[in-house]
Order: C-alpha cells, then structure tokens, then sequence
C-alpha cells in the first residue's frame, strides 16, 4: 500500500541510495563514511580482502545493523519502515543460516512465501519452481538440517526468491536481492547457476546487491563493482572499469592480473607471478 | 538393524498413516489429523478423569445433569443423585479434570512456547527457573499477604496469588532473557546455568520465608516444592482460567512469528516480522500462563518440555499446529497424570509432580544425550 | 442507626431461634445429636492421639479408615489409610463412605475439609494442645463425638489421675534440665523446636525445661544458637522401626559437641507419636521421658 502511494516515475524509486554510511562496533569503525548508488536492473557486486567490511556494509543496508547516514531504497529511509514494507520490497540471503527446529524444505521455503494473496496452489507452484531454479527439485519433503552446507544455502536462496518473486511488481517500485556471499558453499556448477540466477533477476529489472569473493564469477556476472578495503569505498563503477589489475593488487596486497582465459575467451583474473 | 534418525521418524509415521502424498513436504494433513485425534484424547481424558477415582460412580447417570447446575447456587444433588456421588464429580473431580486440562496446556503451550523464542529445544519454563520464579512470588505473597501486604491481598481477592506468580515468572523470564541472550543469540549452557543460578537464588530466599512463616503458612508454602492438583476447587478454577484462557487463544497469533524466529532473529525480521514485539508479547504470556499455573498447581515439572518434543517428532516443528497440539497433548496428559495420583494410592494420593518428574526426568535426559553434540554443551 | 441494627439483630436472633426450633422439634431433645453419634458405625479417624483414644475408648470396630499418622496400636494400622493429616484427598476420604469424621485440629488442606463438609459427611473438630488439660479435653470431644460420653468421662478420668501421678513423679526427679528437642539434624542443619509445640510440652509435663523458647514452631538453629541453648540433654524421635538414631551423629555437629549434652553423649530417642501424640499413651511417655532424665541427673 505504502509502495502505491510513493511509487512514481521519479528515478529515485529505482534507486539503492547509500550516503555517507558509517558503522561502528565499540570503538572500532568498520564502515566508514561510504557512499554510493545503484539501481534496479543491476547487479552490484561488493567485494575486498577479508574483513574490508563488505558484509558489515550489507547488514547496515538491510538495517539489521545500526549506522550513521543514509540508506534510501526506492526514495525511502529504510530505517522509517517497518519490518513488513521491507519483507515486500527486499529480500536478504545471510552468510549462514543455521535454523533452531527440524523444518523440513518445504517448510523452510514456505516462511518466505508472505504474500498472503496467494492460494494454496499457487504457493506450491512457487515452491516447486524456486526449488527447481535452485536445483533442489524434489527437495521438499527432505529435512533441512540433514542436508549438506550448499544445500541448505541454495534452500535459503529459493526461500528469499519466493519472498521476492517478481523483479518488477505490478503495483510497487523494483524489488532488491541482498545477498552475502551466495555461493560461498557451493560447487563450480552450482556457483555458476545461482549467479545466473541472480544475472537474470537483474536482468528482469530487479536490484541485486551481492557481497562476493570469486573474482572470476564477479567478472562474469557483475554490473557494476564496489571494491572496499578496511572499511573505505576503494572503487567504484562498472565492472570493466573497476576490474583492473592495478585496482585489484591494490584492493588484496596481492599481485594479481586479468587475461583472458584460453579456452573461453572471458577474462579472468589470476595471480601475477611477477614476470 | 538399521538406526533410524531423528529426522526420519516423522517420515516414517507419515507413511504408515498414509496421509501425505509421498515428497511433497506438506506435513499439515498429518498435523491436523493428529490435531483431530488429540481433541478425542482430550476429552476422553476428561471423560476418564470425571469416571475414575477410588468411588466407583455411575458418571453417565450424573452427567446429563451437570450443564443446567453447574453454574446454579442451588445446594443439593439433583433428582436421582446420591449428594456424595454429585459432590464427587461437580465439586471435586470436575473442577479437578478443569484445572487439570488448563494448567496441563498452559505449561504445555508456555514450553512450545518459550523454546520458539530462545530457539532450543530445552527452554522450559521449570528448567530455565521460570517456574521457580513464579513459585518465589506467591510464596511471597502467601507469607506477607496476611502482613505487609495485607492492601493488596484484599483488593485483589483470588487473584493476588496468581498475579504475584505472575510478576514473578515475569521478573525472572526478562531477568534471564537479558542474560542469556547476547547478540540475539541465546546461549544455552547461559541459559541453564542462570536456570542453576536463580533456583538456587529463589530456593534460599524461599527458605528465608520458611523462616518468618507461621505453621499455616509453612504448610501453604510445602505445596510448592511438590505440585498437586489436589486442592482443585471451583474457586482456583476462576482465577487462574482467565489468564490461562487469554493466553491459549491470544499464542494462535504468534505462531507465524515463532517459525520465522526459526532462522535467526535478523532473518526474521527479514521477513516480515517484528521481532522485538514478538519477544514482548511471547514472555509476557509465558510468564502469566505460567504464574498462573504455578499459583493453583505449583511447580508441576516436565509437561512444558515432553509434550513439544514429543509433537515435533510426530507433526514437524510449524507453531501453527504445533501450538494447539500442545494445548491437547498438555491437557489430556495431565489430566491423564492426575487421574493416576488420585488412583494409585487410593484412599490417599500421590502428588502428581512426582509422577511427571518420574516420567519427564528419564525423557530430558534423553533429548539430552540425544542432542549433545549439537548443542556445544 | 443504632435501631437498624437492632431491629437486624433481633430479626436475625428469632430466624435462628426457629430454626433451631424446627430442626430439633422432630428428635424431640437435645440427644438428637448424640443419638445421631451413637449411630455413626463408619468412622475415620485423623490424626493419631484421635485414633488412639478410639481405641482406648473401645469403639475402634467403628472405625473404617485412618490417617497416616496414626499407627497405634498395630490394628489401627490395618486401616485403609487416607493420606497425610495435612494432604487428606476429599475423594480418598469419602470413597470408604463414612458417617463421621473425627478430624484433629490441624487437618487439612482447607479445601478438602470443605468439600468433605459440603458432601454432607458429620465431622467432629477435636481440639489439640500440649498440656495434661489438653488430652483430656481431646478425649471428652471424642467420646461426645462418639455418642459415648460415659466411657469418655470415665477414661478421662483415669488418665487425669495417672497424668497427675506421672507429673509429680516426674517433678521431683527431673527438674531444671535442659532438654533440647531435634526433630531433624540433616547435613548439619538443626531443627529444633521453640514454645508452643508438642515437644515443648511434653518436656514441660516431663518437669523439664526447653532449652530453646525464644521463638515458636520449629525453627532451624545457628551453631551460636545452638551453643547458648546449652542443653543438658538431646531429645529425638525415633525413625522407623530398626533405625535407630546413634547419638555419635547427632554430636558430629561441632556447636552441639560443645554442649554439655554434646560432652557426655547425652541423648534420649523416643517413639514419635508415643512422645508428640498427646493421647492416651502420654503418661508412660511422661514417665519413661522423666525416668530417663532422672538417670541422667545422678
């Protein structure tokens, strides 16, 4: 309802607006006065060494940390919005997600499916297509605690597709993915399903906001780049401008250098040995 | 020779009731027909409760006449009822099956309940000292009611016990919410150590009590330690189903709340939920239901953490069923316990604490062994 | 004001006037209760003095149940028991079907005793307290009870003259001990027993002194407390029939071990209804109890 009143065609409401966010925890700053923008019909990657604060930045995005600044999603202060406005404008995949009671797939999924406008065929439906996106077709009846790690990621990932189905609603602004390293757990072929995934949610006019680690997948998939080191913007823009040798060895202390991969043509990144 | 999992048990029942269509994961067929199955234990507990004790009573004959007096001041049996036969079911099994059912679903719910929101199977309010806490306050108040608090007890009537019980479960539920949550995180062995740290803390102060009691309210306080249904009357009926009652219709609405908790709180709040009112208003019940119970029961052990286990393994984890099951399951078991108290022994009863202790014990310990690596005990 | 509560209670005075009139018109006299007593053949007895003068009375083949506590003599035991004096089940009670309830002072819970009066079930109060006064008290409310008011009268009289005689023997030989009654002395915690309770009296009736009167009821005792008690002499009950308490654990506690009766192991074991009953047995208990000081004292 609230998405009625405020959606317009002012640009902003396709905007993730992020204005001088800072994050403490004690004394320790570990976001510190960051500020960029995206917008929906992209996919952001965050990425950085270790502990730059990629995923500290993506947990004051979503509001689960307290910060200083701005965070605006479709032109609205996410802070001023209660928890149900957010759960139908974004959905957030965590790092890890341990659950506390033996649901089982189905059940699991099922707690992201919000939209209490659907019957219970249509929900389902859903469930059946999100496990079949995510690969876990037949998954349903199985226990979620007895699957393995990239299982359970990928059923996390199917339960927030369902929270947030359609990229572009019919009567709201874009809907966004937040995501902390979504494929972290998982094997080669499933690393390259689940981005396509996230690719094409983009690619429907949806936001995508994923912290990531594999440089190569980022290259593959990103739009844009957001490379972070100890807690400060390094760079930002779109992927090809951003993705640089120079720019990266910089970003990790690391020698590193892009080619292009042989066989496939794609570039890639790989360490640079100096010669 | 193959060991079954903890998981597949429920796959397994499912089968053998031929419920679910095979893969679906749809486990809500198979909780409402346990869910149906349990309304016709419940009241065929109840049936059983009204039927058996050590008189032997033609219940069928006394039945039909309770709804038109039941809530008649009118002394006396009805036409064709023997008076000791119509005390014995109106005044004393009767309200004795009620209570029994309230205090069993409250304990049973409060358990579902408060182990949603500390997300471990464990949380209990005897356990965790919840119970104890609740014990403390209307030891209190029996102790200082006829002195220091002499005001209150007589505004409030019948419902000062209870309500101090309250406050008591209250003060200590958010005592050891705060400390063995950190983070939103709950720390079990926190959890059971504070457990360990407020008994031991409402045990002495109980004892200080013993203390400065006279003889009439040292025997009050004894009923405590043991937990009984026995001094069921018409009057504990009243005071405590109020509470009891709001709670086991209002916990319905925290249901979708409590499966979000499952992921985690920030998950949840991700979805929809808001969190820090869920947390509010699930202590705030499990307190009053539990300070209630504790006021006309005392401290009945166990209920709060078989009765939910128990429900998982058959219908899965889901608040939504989970919670009503465990208002029946609570409810005919104690009604169930009791009917054996009254029994056993007869002429003379047997607390019924005991027999849920000795039932419950054996069966903790078991989830305990059960779960020890998962739980970094 | 004043004539309204007049005109109340005067009103109140003749509706209770007539009722009376018209409950005993038809029995004709005031033995209508007593006969009604006589009639009672399905008895409880609670609480074991009150069983106990049962007995001594000659009417135990009236009685159907009992209390916990009362397992004297032997075939009082036989009875079916009804609980605990204090945790009595209404239903219990009620299942032997019986036609009067002798009922302690004491017995309980409150709930129960209300049922058990609203299910229409006579119930006979009988009175306790610690004196020679007080046991015969509690016989002459049994034999009225009973509709056996002659033989209550004649038993109360006997055990007068022996009380007096047990009294005055036992004034000359045990006075100005210190008896120190421990009802429990588990895990060095001392539960003694101040004025007012049975213990107290019995020691009193015995030509003692209590070494503790300082509170009332049963309390537990600090080492200091214990130590300026002094007592001359311990006092127990005895538990069960071959446990025997041995007087070694009892003065393992150190304030106790200080005490002149801690010095000289001076400890008397008594049955504990026979000791604390207050019925028909508390002569020779008050007999035995002073013979056993008197030996101390020389």
């Amino acid at each position: 309802m609230l998405q009625h009143m405020t959606f317009s065609s002012d640009a902003s409401v396709c905007e993730l607006h992020v204005n001088r966010v800072t994050v403490q925890m004690g004394k320790t700053t570990i976001v510190s006065n960051l500020s960029f923008d995206a917008k929906a019909g992209e996919f952001l990657a965050i990425i950085g060494p270790s502990g730059s604060g990629k995923t500290t930045l993506l947990r004051a995005m979503t509001g689960e940390l307290v910060c200083s600044g701005d965070v605006f999603l479709a032109g609205q202060d996410v802070r001023g919005l209660s928890p149900e406005i957010q759960a139908e404008m974004r959905g957030v995949l965590p790092q890890a997600s341990q659950i506390s009671f033996p649901l089982n797939v189905a059940e699991v999924i099922g707690l992201g499916l919000i939209d209490r406008r659907h019957n219970k065929n249509a929900r389902t439906r859903r469930l059946a297509e999100a496990l079949s996106k995510v690969g876990l077709s037949g998954f349903e009846g199985r226990n979620y605690q007895d699957l393995s790690g990239g299982e359970q990621q990928r059923v996390q990932l199917a339960r927030v597709l369902c929270q947030v189905w359609e990229p572009v609603p019919i009567d709201g602004p874009p809907r966004w993915l937040f995501l902390d390293e979504p494929v972290s757990s998982l094997d080669i072929k499933h690393q390259y399903q689940i981005m396509q995934l996230a690719a094409e949610y983009a690619a429907r006019g949806g936001g995508v906001v994923a912290v990531m680690h594999d440089l190569n997948l980022t290259l593959t998939f990103a739009d844009k780049v957001l490379v972070m080191q100890k807690g400060q913007r390094l760079a930002f823009g779109a992927t090809e401008e951003v993705m640089r040798s120079d720019l990266l060895s910089k970003a990790y202390d690391f020698p590193l250098s892009l080619t292009r991969c042989a066989v496939a043509g794609a570039p890639i990144v790989v360490p640079f040995n100096g010669r | 020779m193959s060991e079954m999992t903890f998981s597949e048990r429920p796959m397994r029942l499912k089968n053998w009731f031929g419920i679910e269509a095979a893969g679906t994961g749809n486990r809500e067929p198979l909780a409402r027909a346990v869910i149906a199955l349990l309304v016709v234990i419940t009241a065929g507990s109840m049936f059983a409760g009204l039927a058996i004790g050590p008189i032997s009573i033609p219940v069928l004959d006394v039945l039909p006449h309770l709804p038109a007096h039941l809530f008649s001041s009118r002394e006396g049996a009805p036409a064709g009822v023997s008076l000791r036969d119509w005390i014995v079911i109106k005044d004393i099994r009767l309200p004795r099956v009620v209570l029994g059912a309230l205090v069993g679903a409250a304990l049973a719910v409060s358990g579902a309940v408060m182990q949603g929101l500390f997300r471990n199977p464990l949380a209990d309010p005897g356990i965790v000292g919840v119970s104890a806490g609740a014990g403390l306050g209307a030891a209190l108040f029996i102790v200082l009611g006829g002195s220091a608090l002499a005001p209150v007890a007589a505004v409030l009537g019948y419902y000062a016990v209870p309500l101090a019980a309250f406050v008591g479960g209250l003060i200590t539920t958010l005592l050891l919410y705060r400390i063995g949550t950190r983070g939103g995180i709950t720390s079990v062995a926190t959890l059971l150590l504070a457990g360990i740290a407020l008994g031991a803390l409402t045990g002495a102060t109980t004892g200080l009590l013993v203390y400065v009691a006279d003889d009439q309210e040292l025997r009050d306080l004894q009923f405590w330690g043991l937990g009984s249904l026995a001094g069921s009357n018409w009057e504990k009926v009243t005071s405590a189903a109020p509470i009891i009652l709001v709670m086991l219709f209002a916990v319905p609405f925290l249901a979708r709340g409590l499966n979000g908790l499952t992921l985690g709180e920030a998950a949840a709040t991700h979805i929809g939920i808001r969190v820090q009112r869920l947390k509010n208003i699930s202590i705030l019940m499990v307190a009053a239901a539990t300070g209630a119970s504790v006021a006309v029961s005392g401290g009945i052990g166990f209920v709060g953490i078989v009765v939910p286990h128990l429900l998982r393994l058959t219908i899965g984890p889901d608040h939504r069923y989970l919670l009503p099951a465990a208002a029946l399951l609570g409810a005919s078991l104690l009604i169930a316990a009791d009917t054996l108290s009254r029994t056993i022994v007869a002429p003379a009863e047997l607390p019924i604490g005991i027999i849920t202790a000795f039932a419950g014990a054996p069966f903790f310990l078991w989830i305990l062994l059960r779960r020890r690596g998962l739980m970094g005990l | 004001m004043r004539t309204l509560f007049h005109s109340r209670f005067y009103s109140l005075t003749a509706a209770c006037a007539l009722t009376a009139a018209a409950l005993l018109a038809p029995s004709k006299s005031l033995l209508a209760e007593g006969t009604l007593a006589q009639s009672a053949h399905r008895i409880v007895a609670v609480g074991g003095s009150v069983t106990e003068i049962v007995f001594a009375l000659g009417e135990e083949d009236r009685l159907v149940a009992r209390d916990t506590t009362s397992n004297h003599p032997a075939s009082a035991a036989k009875l079916p028991d009804v609980g605990y004096i204090r945790a009595l089940s209404p239903e219990g009670v009620m299942s032997v079907d019986p036609d009067l309830i002798l009922m302690l002072e004491g017995s309980g819970p409150v709930e129960t005793v209300d049922v058990l009066k609203k299910s229409g079930v006579a119930i006979a109060d009988i009175p306790e307290e610690f004196t020679d006064q007080g046991i015969l008290n509690k016989v002459l409310a049994v034999g009225e009870a009973l509709g056996v008011p002659e033989k209550a009268e004649k038993l109360a009289e006997k055990l007068k003259v022996d009380l007096e005689t047990a009294q005055s023997e036992a004034d000359m030989s045990s006075s100005d001990l210190r008896v120190l009654f421990i009802l429990t002395a588990r895990d060095g915690r001392i539960l003694a027993s101040g004025s007012e309770t049975a213990a107290s009296g019995i020691i009193a009736l015995a030509g003692a002194r209590n070494a503790v009167d300082d509170f009332s009821g049963y309390k537990q005792l600090s080492d200091e407390a214990v130590l300026s008690a002094a007592p001359d002499v311990v006092l127990m009950m005895q538990r069960g029939e071959n446990h025997n308490v041995h007087p070694e654990e009892v003065f393992d506690h150190p304030a106790l071990a200080q005490t002149p009766a801690g010095q000289n192991k001076r400890v008397i074991v008594m049955g504990g209804q026979y000791l604390l009953g207050f019925g028909p047995r508390t002569a020779d208990a008050i007999r035995e109890l002073s013979d056993q000081l008197s030996d101390i004292r020389s």
